[in-house]
């Protein structure tokens, strides 16, 4: 049997790893557009802020140990189209490649900015890490930088910048930082902290256009020029799915690729996973696209399970968050109070304020949980952190607890561990939880 | 872009920024920018509002019947499967 692959990100890697481990007889092939895979692109911003010392520590595996193991990975070769009747794809270069099974992992893109100028020099899209190299010397010499809306990615670039002592100008449409996530309140100490490295932060207002001769001079915005040599763009995750589309494989309406819980795509023996699928959140059924490099990998698993005859599940997505901004730590869980409003959910809310250690110990650090539930079924549909430490271990914990229904009544009543160094007296999340049920 | 892909990226824009606007009234903040041109203007203050009146299950069959991932076999939850475990 014949697995072929198209990407090499964690969709894709994941996928021909799994498939391998599946059919170990099968000839498993990636094709990828670039010079490498298998690196934390999510990783980048921390080595451009310095506080990773090398991109070659993002590397997880090296190109020998892909050929070691088998997996025959064809590096910086492009896959042209799909014939799914015919089982075949054309590649540049290759030709004609047949398949029995195909697994889809292209990926996702920045959204484009949609203003004039987007062709000139100077315009960073944090993703690909020899790109990365390149640009981490053009950081040497950048003295001023434009942030044009604050994604994830963008949110780390900010911080990032700053530690490379880089002036720096956050332009955003919304009233907040990450307004289509997080809540204000949960991310104030992020804005307050970037207050606080300088950063010039402009809420409310829209890039218009990047003008320059060849190369970035300044940014128009509603508001006014910003002289700038550098704009990161940090603009939405679309998928990258024009193959899939030309290939007639049904897309839903987030554009990602439509999918079951095996990873199936319309197309017989046509899989696909990560960035370029939607998939159903648990809490509203309503399909999610641009998730985590954990969730591509998890995808990537089942696709490659399900491609080489085996037999594995996904499951519906309650999206568990993290990340670094400025000194702090966000995080959450499947809805915020912005989200649920959006969607038009009843709900409750409930906050604590707390600490993540002993008050007396050192390194003790504040936090805030904020909680959102169903005030019929009483179950958990939702949660923002903020805080300086512990905030992954609980944003994973939430997710589980709103996948398997547990009610506020529950987590109000739920024993914690108690450590001076690693825990304090009072769990936040059952003190939010409290707090939510005598609202109820 | 198709009709449902339209429909999903306008209605999930405005509805967040109708949102948005909403909560910072709330605590006091400063929200989205008003609604200027005639295509803000319709999704904000016509869509947004007639949204938010229907009920949750007339907005949730409506979800459902588009189509998507949503509508392929996934696993339901199971919340009764907790007993204990021995």
């Amino acid at each position: 049997m014949k697995i072929v692959v198209v990407g090499g990100g964690a969709a894709g890697l994941g996928a021909a790893g799994a498939a391998q481990g599946a059919s170990p007889d099968a000839e498993v092939v990636v094709y990828t557009e670039f010079e490498d895979v298998a690196y934390s692109p999510c990783g980048i911003p921390f080595v451009h802020g310095k506080d990773i010392e090398s991109f070659d520590n993002l590397f997880l595996a090296t190109k020998e140990q892909y050929v070691e193991s088998g997996i025959d990975v064809h590096y910086e070769t492009t896959v042209e189209s799909i014939d799914t009747g015919a089982k075949t794809i054309q590649v540049a270069g290759e030709g004609t490649v047949t398949y029995d099974r195909l697994i889809i992992a292209t990926g996702w893109l920045y959204a484009d900015p949609g203003v004039p100028g987007g062709d000139l020099g100077g315009l960073y899209r944090v993703k690909d890490i020899r790109r990365a190299m390149e640009w981490d010397k053009v950081l040497d010499q950048t003295k001023k930088a434009v942030i044009v809306e604050s994604g994830f990615i963008a949110m780390e670039m900010t911080t990032a910048l700053r530690h490379r002592d880089i002036e720096v100008t956050l332009v955003d449409p919304g009233p907040w930082p990450m307004s289509d996530v997080a809540d204000p309140e949960i991310v104030e100490p992020v804005r307050k902290s970037w207050e606080e490295l300088n950063v010039d932060m402009q809420w409310g207002n829209k890039v218009t256009a990047f003008r320059g001769s060849g190369s970035l001079t300044h940014v128009e915005t509603e508001q006014g020029d910003v002289e700038a040599d550098l704009a990161i763009i940090g603009t939405h995750k679309v998928p990258n799915n024009p193959l899939a589309k030309d290939a007639g494989i049904k897309l839903g309406s987030t554009g990602g690729i439509i999918v079951d819980a095996h990873m199936q795509t319309s197309a017989p023996d046509v899989f696909a996973a990560g960035d370029c699928t939607e998939i159903p959140h648990g809490v509203s059924n309503v399909p999610l696209q641009g998730l985590s490099g954990s969730h591509a990998y998890a995808q990537g698993k089942t696709a490659g399970v399900n491609a080489g005859g085996g037999e594995r599940q996904y499951r519906p997505v309650y999206v568990p968050w993290g990340m670094l901004a400025g000194e702090w730590m966000l995080g959450g869980v499947s809805f915020g109070e912005t989200t649920a409003s959006a969607l038009g959910l009843e709900f409750v809310t409930g906050t604590a304020n707390g600490i993540t250690r002993a008050r007396y110990y050192p390194g003790v650090k504040p936090i805030t949980v904020k909680l959102l539930a169903d005030p019929k079924s009483r179950r958990l549909i939702g949660a923002q952190m903020v805080g300086g430490e512990g905030i992954k271990e609980r944003a994973d914990f939430l997710s589980m607890m709103t996948r398997t229904g547990i009610t506020v009544d529950e987590i109000a009543t739920m024993e914690n561990v108690y450590s001076p160094a690693i825990g304090a007296l009072n769990e936040p999340i059952a003190v939010a939880a409290q707090n939510l049920v005598s609202k109820l | 872009m198709s009709f449902t892909h339209w429909l999903r990226s306008n209605s999930e824009h405005y509805l967040l920024q109708d949102s948005q606007a909403r909560i910072a009234k709330a605590q006091g903040l400063d929200g989205p920018r008003a609604p200027k041109s005639l295509k803000d203007r319709f999704w904000r203050q016509i869509f947004a509002p007639v949204y938010r009146l229907l009920p949750w299950s007339v907005r949730k069959r409506t979800i459902q019947a588009i189509p998507g991932s949503h509508r392929q076999d996934w696993p339901e939850p199971n919340y009764e499967s907790r007993k204990p475990a021995i």
